[in-house]
């Protein structure tokens, strides 16, 4: 068999972060330290290594190894050569993403940090520019009328458009990850049976994270709690602001204690709190996880920290009414909101919010056809 | 049996000391040894037997020294550990108390007594009862011995000119040594002449040679001859008669010369190894090209150049293979044509190697280089920064098993330009799978070889191992001594070696080589062969079983008026072996210290029925 190698590889993922790979002489350390490797047969982080040394990038495109990992730091620390395999894992994943996503813009972005902040200052503006010359009218006397200013219908209809093309953009994307790591063929050889059966194992791990407290010991305990937190506030804010835009966007005050306010509330801790712990750590190279970071790694916390910030000054302002602040900061929160969104859910970081489970979903399908196969072997065999 | 008696001889009734060691329970531990002491002062002649706690110690050793003077002892048996231990410490205790050293015996109680048989204390204590009178009679019969003593000729000749010879060289001159360096090209230096910059510290190999010729033309004691070669040797340790013949070539006449020379090192350093016509496509494509000639390749690239141009193609991507030549495995490689496979490693070429791949890499950053090695044995100080370094410049490494060789093919490309080799191997770093490469150049490291010096060897009668190189006496105890006494191994002539461990061994020889000048004559120990004039009948059996050149030979010699043949023995050349004395029809030759009487009365000792021996067995 021939194996085509892909001389430029290690160059290419040097720039999405991996840049100590060509240190690694294979000994194997971080594998055999890896206690999620151990489960899947003991193949990474080596193999994706040595595929990257070795320029075979169809099949590092094909391997879902890199989504397995949940860089505990472990096999960086215990690496012999200091070659890092946790981060080349990181920018395996970076540079996945960028091979999934067919418009070319995730590897831009992750290449030149210069054109992601163009891209996200660019969205601002535009949605600065819809409110500077589309808002209603701004009544400036007590209680604050934010549906007078910015209707939440208009609104509404703004996100659902939003959406509906980042949906689009990130479901193409994930259909060619499907296709490249199921081989094309293989993928309508599986029984739609077994894809079926496997879906509680995609929410699962899209909600719960459950195979990164197997992680190693470089991890602290409360990460995992902190990015559940994360995404309790996300998942909240996609409701609040998607299907209980109405509900939310009042200009009547509740009082305090009202679901309505408890929620945001809730969800703005459970953002600030953990984006806020995350770039303290980062800053202070706390956690292994956090001793290198990428441009990408910074725009995506500061943003989502941001947009956390700017919703809550939001309310805090109508609340105690002050109307041109509320406006004002509502503009601010969506130019800050909006870009975030475009920018990395389809094309960066954020879009592992939905390789990661299906990465795992796939590897679950995978293995139960593997068993058919076997089960069904004797049979072909005999026959 | 026999019993011991005096009757066998008839000098002066001997007055023999035995000393029994405890070696601080190690011994006395098994071994009854008050009991010993008891019996061996019934044992005839012996008229001291005493125990000591530790026989070696300062006491220990003035006892026996004062009890000579006091007891008039005139011979000594120690029985203690093993004679390797001790037996020259005591030897200079009996001679500290006035006696010949070699009126001495050791008997092995630990080793071959408390030691053997723990588990038989009585049987112990009778067998070292029998080791004693073994001793005691052996010494009956000894006689004083002295050191061989011969002429030692204060001048050094040194065999090849390259860095180690240089080295050898440098250093014997410095301590106001004469030398004789001997080089049989018309230039010193050796291979380094061939070698760019050389690991680990990346120095011009010129610039080594240059500082160790800078010190070889500042020395008078230095004589230098070029284009030479030794044709001839005779003699001995301490007087050799060399012959050399030069110069070589056509230029001038040959002329031949004798001189004498006290010690001999041989520095002829290795041979490349040269790939078969075909093996891996050398000699059938050009890109295929081994180490020394991808050196030579490189020395004119500078860097920046541009591009990699070899006869005429554009170098685009390099392979460098490991280990051809080395680490061969039976069945898998073939032979060369004395039947032998080159199973060792030559310890040189994977640093080698990734410092060659390192500096292509470095001059012309475009270029692909493959590394494709069993393993990478960068064992040296300093050698392991050129694996961290190719790696990280980008060459890429693949991992073969041994009994699998890489195929090497030439590539299908028809268009000028492509690359020419198509290389299919199992990579274990992927999991043994099989991959391919396409590149314009192969570089095989190939290893050392043993130099091809068949006439200095039977020469010298130099030892030669199961590689070809020539082999020390110990690789640990003696690694530059050889069989041969008086030559001596420096560098590569002894197997692969690294020019750091070829000057660490060039300068142990070197140091060998001064520790014999220390005296005017070289002293050897008497145990010699030494024939009976009149009891030779001059069969010449003896010569004919001599394996040691010259040892033993017979001479005209005149016997009541009559001339005769009887064999005569060269001490200077005699190892003591003892062939000669077991084919002597007329029981004429004896070794000295270990003569046939003595042989007789070891047994006559071991065999004696000593009733305190049965006493102890029963």
């Amino acid at each position: 068999m021939t194996t085509q190698l892909h001389k430029t590889l290690h160059e290419d993922i040097h720039l999405f972060g991996g840049k100590d790979v060509d240190l690694c002489m294979n000994c194997g350390t971080c594998t055999v330290i890896c206690p999620l490797a151990r489960e899947e047969g003991g193949t990474f982080p080596r193999r994706i290594i040595r595929l990257i040394q070795t320029g075979q990038k169809r099949l590092l495109i094909k391997s879902l190894d890199p989504w397995l990992c949940y860089y505990c730091g472990d096999c960086s620390e215990n690496c012999p050569r200091q070659a890092n395999p946790a981060e080349t894992m990181m920018a395996s994943r970076r540079y996945l993403t960028s091979q999934y996503d067919w418009t070319g813009l995730a590897r831009l972005f992750y290449n030149s940090a210069l054109t992601e902040i163009l891209a996200i200052v660019l969205v601002g503006l535009f949605v600065t520019g819809l409110f500077v010359w589309f808002h209603g009218p701004m009544v400036l006397s007590t209680p604050v009328e934010l549906n007078t200013f910015a209707p939440v219908k208009w609104v509404e209809l703004g996100d659902w458009i939003m959406a509906a093309v980042l949906s689009f953009f990130l479901l193409t994307n994930a259909a060619r990850m499907i296709w490249n790591t199921l081989d094309g063929k293989q993928m309508f050889r599986i029984s739609p049976l077994i894809y079926f059966k496997a879906v509680p194992v995609f929410f699962d791990h899209m909600f719960t994270q459950r195979r990164s407290r197997q992680c190693g010991s470089a991890r602290s305990r409360s990460f995992w709690l902190k990015h559940l937190l994360l995404v309790t506030g996300y998942l909240s804010m996609l409701v609040l602001v998607l299907i209980l835009l109405r509900w939310f966007q009042t200009d009547r005050i509740y009082p305090f204690y009202n679901p309505q306010r408890l929620w945001g509330y809730y969800a703005t801790i459970a953002l600030l709190y953990p984006t806020g712990a995350f770039l303290i750590s980062r800053w202070r190279r706390k956690e292994p996880i956090h001793f290198f970071s990428e441009a990408s790694d910074w725009i995506f916390l500061v943003m989502l920290f941001l947009t956390a910030l700017t919703g809550i000054m939001v309310n805090l302002a109508r609340v105690n009414g002050f109307p041109m602040a509320t406006y004002v900061i509502y503009v601010i929160h969506l130019a800050i909101a909006v870009p975030m969104l475009v920018v990395e859910v389809p094309f960066s970081k954020w879009s592992h919010l939905l390789y990661r489970p299906l990465a795992l979903y796939l590897v679950s399908v995978k293995k139960a056809a593997a068993t058919v196969s076997l089960k069904t072997q004797p049979e072909t065999a005999a026959a | 049996m026999n019993t011991i008696n005096n009757s066998q001889h008839d000098h002066q009734e001997p007055r023999i000391g035995v000393y029994i060691c405890r070696c601080g329970g190690n011994i006395s531990d098994v071994v009854d040894v008050d009991r010993v002491a008891e019996v061996s002062r019934h044992i005839p002649g012996v008229v001291v037997a005493k125990v000591h706690t530790f026989c070696c110690s300062d006491p220990g050793q003035n006892t026996i020294s004062q009890d000579i003077q006091a007891e008039k002892l005139d011979r000594v048996v120690v029985a203690s550990c093993s004679p390797f231990l001790h037996e020259l410490t005591f030897r200079g205790a009996v001679q500290r108390g006035g006696l010949n050293p070699y009126l001495y015996e050791h008997a092995n109680i630990r080793e071959q007594g408390s030691w053997a048989h723990k588990h038989d204390p009585a049987g112990a204590t009778a067998k070292s009862i029998r080791m004693i009178a073994a001793a005691v009679g052996k010494l009956q019969y000894s006689t004083p011995l002295d050191q061989i003593r011969l002429p030692n000729h204060r001048k050094a000749l040194v065999i090849g000119g390259g860095i180690a010879g240089m080295k050898v060289a440098a250093d014997l001159a410095g301590r106001g040594i004469p030398v004789l360096l001997v080089e049989s090209s018309g230039r010193l230096g050796g291979r380094l002449n061939q070698w760019n910059r050389v690991f680990p510290t990346d120095t011009p190999a010129g610039q080594l040679v240059t500082k160790l010729l800078a010190q070889l033309d500042a020395n008078p004691l230095v004589e230098i001859l070029l284009n030479c070669k030794v044709t001839a040797v005779k003699g001995f340790v301490g007087s050799f008669q060399v012959t050399i013949e030069g110069p070589l070539g056509p230029s001038g006449a040959m002329t031949s010369t004798q001189t004498t020379i006290g010690a001999i090192v041989m520095a002829t350093g290795f041979r490349p190894y040269v790939p078969d016509d075909g093996e891996f496509l050398y000699r059938k494509d050009p890109g295929v090209i081994t180490m020394p000639e991808f050196i030579d390749l490189m020395r004119g690239q500078q860097t920046g150049a541009g591009e990699l141009v070899y006869k005429g193609r554009t170098i685009r991507s390099i392979a460098f293979l490991h280990c051809v030549g080395s680490r061969q495995i039976d069945g898998v490689h073939t032979p060369r044509a004395d039947g032998k496979i080159n199973t060792y490693c030559s310890r040189v070429c994977c640093t080698t190697t990734l410092q060659q791949a390192l500096a292509a890499k470095e001059r012309f950053p475009s270029l692909q280089v493959y590394d494709l090695h069993q393993d990478i044995r960068t064992y040296g100080r300093g050698h392991e920064d050129y694996y961290v370094r190719a790696g990280k410049a980008g060459v890429v490494f693949f991992r073969y098993h041994g009994d699998e060789i890489p195929r090497v093919e030439l590539a299908n490309g028809k268009h000028p330009g492509e690359p020419s080799l198509h290389i299919t191997f199992k990579d274990y770093l992927t999991w043994g799978e099989e991959l391919t490469l396409d590149v314009d150049m192969l570089v095989l490291a190939v290893g050392l070889m043993a130099g091809d010096i068949p006439d200095l060897i039977n020469m010298f009668k130099l030892p030669v191992g199961e590689d070809r190189f020539i082999q020390e006496i110990h690789p640990k105890l003696r690694p530059v001594e050889i069989s041969v006494n008086g030559v001596l191994l420096a560098g590569t002539v002894q197997g692969p070696m690294n020019i750091e461990e070829t000057l660490n061994a060039a300068g142990a020889a070197a140091v060998k080589a001064s520790a014999m000048f220390l005296k005017d004559v070289v002293e050897l120990n008497p145990y010699v062969a030494q024939v009976d004039a009149d009891l030779c009948q001059g069969s010449g059996s003896c010569v004919t079983q001599c394996e040691y050149d010259g040892a033993i030979a017979m001479v005209e010699t005149q016997v009541n008026g009559k001339s005769v043949r009887q064999a005569r023995v060269n001490p200077g050349l005699c190892v003591g072996c003892g062939a000669c004395v077991a084919v002597c029809p007329t029981r004429a030759i004896n070794l000295n210290g270990w003569r046939l009487d003595q042989y007789d009365a070891m047994v006559d000792g071991l065999t004696a029925d000593i009733p305190a021996v049965a006493a102890a067995t029963s």
